[in-house]
């Protein structure tokens, strides 16, 4: 027997399933958080703080991550104000000056509204999303990949860097990679790193409709919780 | 080897939280976490291999390369950092021939820093082989680097002789 | 020593322990602490203890090795009883005269007493140095009463006493109810009201409970906790039973950082001493309560601080922090109600439940009760550790207690809570270490660690060192933390190296607030306020590196260049042997000259000269 409980989420209140994320329940009721680490079918980790909202608790307003925040009676949750806004936008930012070279990443930064990347582009090939470990551990319980090392130099490696036996290389890993899906004019070669921000129909409609979900295909490309 | 790590692993064994208990132990014994002592870990822990590289790599403690015969520990702490630790630091790793992490090519020296070892009235502080050297200057370092190469030096020598 | 049944046998023990110290006329203690062994203090001992035998003195006086004493910078140092002489920079050699003069004979050596910097003056006891006499040192005066190594000692001097009467008589109701009235905020930076989270953690559902002490010290320049778990080890763990008893737990940890290995000696020695008492383990001196305690080692990481860091370390696993959208005192370690409390925190327990609440409110501030241990270091003449009232002001800690500037180079500012702090000017130095107070001008208490500046640090750099000291040390979880350090440490280096623009310190602004309000951790969420405060109060230093390329403070070497002052360099060639870089020329008796396009600005020959001859620019 699922339970309920009233939830206040951008003004609407909503009937949500006790022990789900805020995160999860907005996806269910068509709006849209942002998001890159979250996999509807994989635990949340919080890593890569896209998915912030407002949670409004006794006058004061915390910013937390909607994917590890459970919904619980009579909760205010404010997914779209300014501040939340520039936030993300800020983060995106960050995200894509570090790995343009992926339309997922990019399709990203023009839905937190990136205009203008204010760093030097890098050209890096894994933005440590952890989707690849995670679906590894926890769907496959093979641990045949993970993290390793800590802060600049952490990065997903086999153990011991051989791949052992008992991958048989699903390939699932891979699916749900944000770096595989390249740009749309093609793979960006070191030196020509851009902000690509030529979505520009999709970027029209996420200004224009804030928070609802308008099944983009932005979402299609990394999965998003809504196409899950 | 192996007896080595069934000392280690004894009265720990099916521990998954004494994992960093045992590597502390095999760092102490070698010096470095081998690959071999990994393995041996996981197996007698009861934890994924790729959990025990996740640990062994994480911690600033364990070293998954051998070190120098001379490795010198730098304290960056904030004490240290505004007598100057930095330069020191740069100076270390200029003189001794390494880069961070690495050991110098004659196998004798390797450099650390760490973060704050405590004794910040004392700074800048320098360990090497267990001896403390404290209130360290460029003039101090560039020395203790001579004595250390040389006396070093003499003994790949002897070795070599025999 | 057989183990102890009931409260009644441990007093007894206590009054014959103090019956058999009565024939001890005289205790000589000695700084064992790691600073004052770094400075040799163990031979100190060892001789101290061989002339104490050889003078036939060994029965009638007690030579006592201690935890830190504070003043680290004077060490090794000694203290003798009866007298409180109080000796410094104490060499073997000199342990003949100290048995045979000051021991036997009551005469005080006059070369080993400490002499004020200022007036020149000798003192003769603590209380005559004004770096000890303004602190007011509840906790770090206890020190010298114990042999840390030595549960005896600490029998001796009461110990285990509170918690007898605690577990004989009080409920734990009343124990929470009392450590809440004393108002005993966190010491290790958070500044959580420790009443409060022991009330939650008693409430939450769950007869698997756990009690932990974070020694996991790992602000840089504080080392407070170590000279307490070093020292007086007994004193943190009655406390930490104190509040197992309080909040329902039966099993406790004292978690290690990896660097303090006198301190995991000792506090794993005083465990195995309570073990052998039967201190710890089952019916606690024939009691209900029943209560165990491991020590762990961290594995060399400052994010392992961090309360779920620290938790998943003693789980076996990697120090990554958990989100903490549901409390630590509900779902902690192993997902059970955990109340996770500082060295320091723990330490101050047993007397406030001995002595009352309303002693302990009677220091300090309204909203910022008793006394806290500070670590001064940095440019001033007196470094050392320092316990003062909270609510005393910056500028009695520096000045007073600190002793002023080192070098007579004018103090410029100080940095507290270590890298989750902020800097303060000269100008700030009127305001109060107070939690609240700090916390609303952009600083904190944090963990105590007070670092001082002068003219000669670059803010700049401040900054920068700590970006790079909380790169190093972030987990690498979260992309505010990972990426917006990074980047915030790119455009310090730009700034630091002359390549810097005005428009990036907007940027850096704005990534600084983002990272502040974003991050997962205590330690991202924190890692702006260095760049912050000294943005705030140090903006000129930040537009001189911009606008003139130029570093006031002559320290961020691509901008600074050596030269030597032609009148006071007198050609010894003294700086010629010692550049490793063949960048110094000149003639015997000659003026010598730097070739900058070949200097490295290393330092070896400003720090070889014996004139002053070396500037820089």
């Amino acid at each position: 027997m699922l339970q309920y409980v009233n939830v206040e989420i951008d003004g609407a209140m909503i009937r949500a399933v006790k022990g789900t994320s805020v995160l999860d329940t907005a996806i269910e009721y068509g709006i849209c958080i942002p998001h890159l680490c979250h996999v509807s079918y994989l635990s949340d980790i919080g890593a890569c703080r896209l998915c912030i909202v407002e949670h409004v608790k006794n006058g004061r307003s915390n910013v937390t991550t909607s994917c590890t925040l459970k919904v619980e009676e009579g909760m205010v949750i404010m997914t779209n104000t300014d501040k939340i806004r520039r936030l993300r936008r800020n983060l995106a930012e960050l995200l894509v000056a570090q790995a343009p070279n992926s339309r997922a990443i990019q399709d990203i930064a023009v839905r937190c509204g990136v205009k203008e990347v204010r760093y030097p582009f890098r050209n890096e090939d894994c933005v440590l999303c952890g989707r690849c470990v995670r679906v590894c551990t926890e769907v496959w319980k093979a641990r045949a990949i993970g993290f390793v090392g800590r802060g600049k130099d952490r990065h997903v490696e086999y153990a011991l860097g051989f791949r052992p036996d008992f991958c048989k290389q699903c390939g699932s890993c891979v699916e749900l990679c944000p770096m595989t899906i390249p740009p749309c004019d093609g793979p960006m070669k070191p030196g020509e790193e851009r902000l690509c921000g030529a979505c520009e129909s999709q970027l029209m409609i996420a200004d224009e409709t804030p928070g609802s979900c308008v099944w983009c295909k932005l979402g299609e490309g990394f999965a998003c919780g809504r196409y899950a | 080897m192996s007896q080595n790590l069934d000392q280690i692993l004894e009265g720990r064994r099916s521990q998954p939280n004494q994992l960093i208990e045992v590597l502390q132990d095999v760092q102490e014994e070698y010096g470095y976490i081998p690959q071999e002592a990994m393995r041996a870990a996981a197996e007698g822990l009861g934890v994924p291999l790729m959990e025990v590289y996740r640990v062994a790599s994480f911690y600033k403690a364990f070293k998954l390369k051998p070190c120098g015969k001379n490795h010198l520990i730098m304290c960056m702490g904030t004490a240290c950092h505004v007598r100057g630790a930095r330069l020191l630091l740069e100076q270390a790793e200029g003189q001794c021939g390494v880069s961070p992490g690495e050991v110098s090519p004659d196998g004798l020296f390797s450099v650390e820093h760490v973060n704050c070892l405590g004794a910040c009235a004392l700074g800048p502080i320098v360990r090497e082989n267990g001896s403390f050297h404290h209130h360290m200057t460029p003039g101090r370092l560039r020395k203790l680097i001579e004595v250390l190469r040389r006396q070093g030096t003499e003994e790949i020598q002897h070795v070599q002789a025999q | 020593m057989s183990r102890l049944n009931s409260c009644r046998e441990l007093e007894h023990l206590c009054k014959r322990l103090c019956e058999e110290r009565q024939n001890i006329t005289t205790t000589v203690m000695v700084c064992g602490g790691t600073g004052c062994r770094a400075s040799g203090s163990g031979a100190v001992i060892a001789a101290i203890r061989n002339e104490l035998s050889q003078q036939g003195l060994d029965g009638k006086v007690r030579l006592r090795p201690t935890g830190c004493h504070g003043f680290c910078e004077q060490g090794p140092i000694v203290v003798i009883e009866p007298g409180n002489i109080f000796y410094c920079h104490v060499a073997p050699d000199d342990a003949f005269e100290i048995v045979y003069q000051t021991v036997a004979r009551g005469e005080v050596i006059e070369r080993l007493l400490y002499t004020d910097p200022v007036s020149g003056k000798k003192a003769w006891t603590e209380s005559e140095i004004t770096f000890y006499s303004r602190q007011d040192r509840r906790l770090l005066s206890q020190n010298r009463k114990v042999d840390p190594c030595s549960i005896e000692d600490y029998i001796a001097a009461g110990g285990y006493s509170t918690l007898a009467r605690v577990l004989d008589r009080v409920a734990p109701d009343e124990i929470v109810k009392e450590i809440q009235a004393s108002g005993l905020r966190g010491r290790g930076g958070g500044g959580f009201l420790t009443g409060r989270k022991w009330a939650e953690c008693r409430e939450a559902p769950g007869d698997e409970k756990y009690v932990i002490c974070n020694a996991d010290e790992g602000d840089p320049g504080a080392y407070m906790d170590r000279c307490v778990l070093e020292g007086n080890p007994h004193q943190v763990l009655e406390g930490m039973m104190i509040g197992a008893w309080a909040v329902g737990a039966r099993k406790g940890y004292i978690y290690v950082r990896n660097e303090y290995p006198l301190a995991v000696t000792n506090s794993r020695v005083a465990v195995e001493q309570m073990r052998e008492l039967g201190l710890l383990g089952d019916n606690i001196l024939g009691t209900s309560f029943s209560f165990d305690v491991d020590v762990a080692r961290g594995g060399g990481a400052f994010v392992c601080g961090e309360s779920t860091a620290l938790m998943a370390s003693l789980e076996g696993s990697v120090g990554e922090p958990r989100p903490k959208d549901v409390h630590t005192v509900v779902d902690g370690l192993y997902h059970k109600p955990t109340t996770l409390n500082n060295v320091e925190t723990w330490a101050n327990v047993p007397a406030i439940v001995q002595n009352g609440s309303a002693w302990f409110a009677s220091k300090g501030t309204k909203g910022s009760k008793g006394t806290k241990i500070l670590a001064l270091t940095g440019r001033i003449k007196n470094t050392g550790l320092v316990e003062v009232a909270l609510g005393t002001p910056i500028r009695t800690v520096v000045f007073d207690i600190g002793g002023g500037a080192l070098n007579g180079n004018p103090i410029k500012a100080v940095q507290i809570g270590g890298p989750s702090g902020g800097c303060l000017p000269v100008s700030e130095f009127d305001l109060p270490v107070d939690f609240d107070v700090l916390h609303e001008i952009g600083s904190m208490v944090g963990s105590g660690g007070m670092v001082v500046m002068d003219e000669e640090s670059c803010m700049v750099d401040v900054a920068k060192y700590f970006l790079d000291f909380l790169q190093d040390e972030s987990c690498g979880k979260c992309v505010p933390c990972r990426l917006g350090i990074d980047r915030m440490l790119e455009i310090i280096t730009d700034i630091t190296e002359g390549r810097g623009t005005l428009k990036q310190l907007d940027l850096l602004e704005e990534l600084a607030e983002t990272v502040a309000e974003t991050a997962l951790c205590g330690l991202g969420k924190t890692a702006p306020n260095p760049v912050l405060s000294t943005l705030r109060y140090f903006r000129p230093e930040y537009e001189a590196h911009i606008k003139d390329k130029k570093c006031p403070a002559g320290v961020c070497k691509a901008l600074i260049t050596y030269s030597i002052d032609p009148e006071k360099c007198n050609g010894c060639g003294v700086c010629i042997r010692a550049c490793v870089h063949g960048a110094i020329t000149g003639e015997k008796k000659e003026a010598h000259v730097i070739d900058t396009a070949l200097c490295q600005k290393c330092g070896i020959c400003r720090s070889e000269c014996k004139f002053d001859a070396i500037r820089v620019v």
